[in-house]
């Protein structure tokens, strides 16, 4: 038995999802980590509990509110009638949108960690040796940071991966746009057909477990930072 | 170009207001005890620091009411206590970051690493230098900014006797050219470098100027700290290797020290009052070699049976602590002759 066209099809969803997700995530939570963590501002500690919610939440439960938000009657179904849709929910971008929440602080934490250990005086130090904010960012802060950065999408690439409560609630599971691997896992389960589920369940244990390892060795590579 | 500033600083509880003026080359040194507000000055003159008031360098304006200029475009050399490099750049990455982005040129880059000996570690990576070593690198990146006001933070601090020594050569052949505010704690680097003092007392700027006169006042910095020390100005006379003696001049008198060799056409000698004591004729059973005549200029009692003497000699200030019990029995007042016998005396 091998893995059939459509569950390659799911995993391709999967991996697309996890990609894009991801890439999202880099570039919305690095100037979110660099604003918490270089100053306490009021109001912080309850803006990063509402931000570190999807830790907790269960799946479902974030599903279920970003359904409402998604759907004809919420926010999402106004920005769907943009381009003529009615519903952002059951679609992929719906399915980015919802993956982009319940994975940021698996993204957000690395990157906030790695900003919080660069010393100020590091960075002031760049700023005498004639460099502009963006300079520095560019040239210390993020060269600084690179491990963070691997740390952060890795996470965030395989938290999407898994992903499955909040898909289900919003993506369905329409083959080719939001049949994502995990939740046709779930199907050969439910209708009993174990080979196929093994299959399939064995592809991703790999996927993650080399992702990973990766991650892993890169870390103890000597002369990186960590 | 001379630095100005008329500024006020406030951290906390701290305040800190300072008006002076740093002369347009040599060595000032920033002197105070801990919590003065050293390193928060340096900061603000950097940018690095909000502060209120004004500085300017030289015509240009670096802050006033109008706004700050921010400290990326100061043309200030910082070096801190810690070196601070960029733990991702080997040495010389560490230094083109500096020499980029201020547009020195091959002939510069090469007078700085022979200026700092850096040659050999341009490849190194930077986890592996030595304190020295980091410092140098450090130092040598602050000059590739071409600077034209230096601020040093107790750059020596974490150094052996041996390094401090070389890199306060190299620190001494900078301030020829532009003029460098130094925070240190170390008398010896006070001593060496310094040409003014700027000395921060209880959030101000209490006394500035000419570095031998204020240290040799009777409340001066060194004197509220128990540790008196003057400076003296000589220049060589003879070096006896039979002895190792070394004759300078002061003045028209002869003073003699131990040393290794020859120290230079102008060597400074640092005299600690402790180590100076007054007879009223000149002893000639002394074992101490350097008696000098002397007039006393001022006294000033230390409480705890200690006072401190002021002596003109040889147009020069040196300062002894004395018992009070001597000061009574050689009715020590202002004007009195006496001679000085100085019983130890640092070349620095």
């Amino acid at each position: 038995m091998t893995v059939s066209p459509a569950d390659w099809q799911a995993l391709w969803v999967s991996v697309k999802l996890a990609l894009i997700s991801t890439t999202l995530l880099l570039m919305l939570c690095t100037p979110l980590a660099w604003w918490l963590a270089r100053r306490r501002r009021r109001g912080q500690a309850l803006l990063e509990a509402l931000l570190a919610l999807p830790l907790v939440l269960p799946p479902t439960v974030l599903g279920f509110y970003l359904l409402l938000w998604l759907g004809p009657n919420g926010p999402g179904g106004w920005v769907a009638g943009l381009w003529g849709a009615h519903s952002l929910a059951f679609t992929f971008t719906g399915l980015v949108l919802g993956s982009v929440l319940y994975s940021l602080p698996f993204v957000l934490q690395p990157l906030k960690n790695a900003f919080l250990a660069i010393d100020q005086d590091t960075l002031d130090m760049a700023a005498t040796l004639g460099a502009p904010p963006w300079d520095r960012f560019r040239n210390v802060v993020l060269p600084l940071a690179r491990p963070g950065y691997l740390s952060a999408a890795v996470l965030g690439f395989a938290h999407t991966l898994g992903e499955f409560g909040v898909v289900l609630m919003i993506g369905g599971s329409l083959s080719g746009e939001t049949r994502v691997a995990s939740v046709a896992l779930y199907e050969h389960v439910e209708v009993g057909d174990y080979g196929q589920a093994h299959q399939l369940a064995l592809v991703l244990v790999l996927m993650s477990l080399v992702l990973l390892w990766g991650l892993f060795r890169w870390q103890r590579r000597p002369g990186t930072l960590t | 170009m001379s630095l100005q500033v008329d500024l006020k600083l406030r951290r906390g509880d701290f305040r800190l207001t300072v008006n002076g003026r740093l002369p347009e080359r040599g060595v000032t040194i920033l002197f105070g005890v801990s919590g003065a507000g050293k390193s928060s000055l340096l900061k603000a003159i950097a940018g690095l620091q909000p502060c209120q008031g004004l500085i300017r360098f030289g015509d240009q304006v670096w802050q006033d009411e109008g706004g700050s200029l921010p400290a990326h475009r100061r043309p200030v050399g910082l070096m801190l206590q810690k070196p601070t490099l960029f733990p991702h750049l080997d040495v010389a990455g560490n230094l083109r970051f500096a020499a980029r982005r201020s547009g020195a040129d091959a002939g510069r880059w090469r007078e700085v690493v022979a200026l700092t000996e850096l040659q050999p570690l341009l490849t190194r990576g930077v986890a592996g230098l030595s304190g020295g070593e980091a410092q140098r690198v450090a130092l040598a990146r602050a000059l590739l900014t071409e600077p034209d006001l230096l601020l040093l933070d107790e750059p020596l601090s974490a150094l052996d006797a041996e390094r401090r020594q070389a890199l306060m050569a190299v620190i001494a052949r900078v301030a020829e050219r532009l003029p460098v505010l130094y925070v240190t704690h170390q008398l010896d680097e006070v001593m060496t470098l310094g040409d003014q003092l700027w000395w921060l007392d209880q959030g101000g700027l209490r006394e500035q100027g000419e570095l031998t006169e204020r240290l040799a006042g009777l409340h001066g910095p060194l004197a509220a700290g128990g540790q008196a020390a003057v400076v003296l100005h000589t220049r060589h006379r003879h070096y006896d290797p039979q002895h190792h003696l070394l004759e300078l001049a002061l003045g028209e008198r002869v003073l003699r020290l131990p040393a290794d060799g020859p120290r230079g056409d102008a060597p400074r000698l640092k005299v600690a009052a402790r180590d100076v004591s007054l007879t009223l004729t000149a002893a000639r059973d002394s074992s101490v070699l350097n008696i000098l005549p002397a007039r006393v200029d001022g006294l000033r009692d230390l409480g705890h049976g200690q006072c401190l003497v002021r002596l003109d000699c040889e147009g020069q200030w040196l300062l002894a602590r004395l018992s009070t019990l001597s000061r009574d029995s050689l009715d020590l007042r202002p004007g009195s002759t006496v001679y000085a016998q100085i019983k130890a005396a640092a070349l620095v």
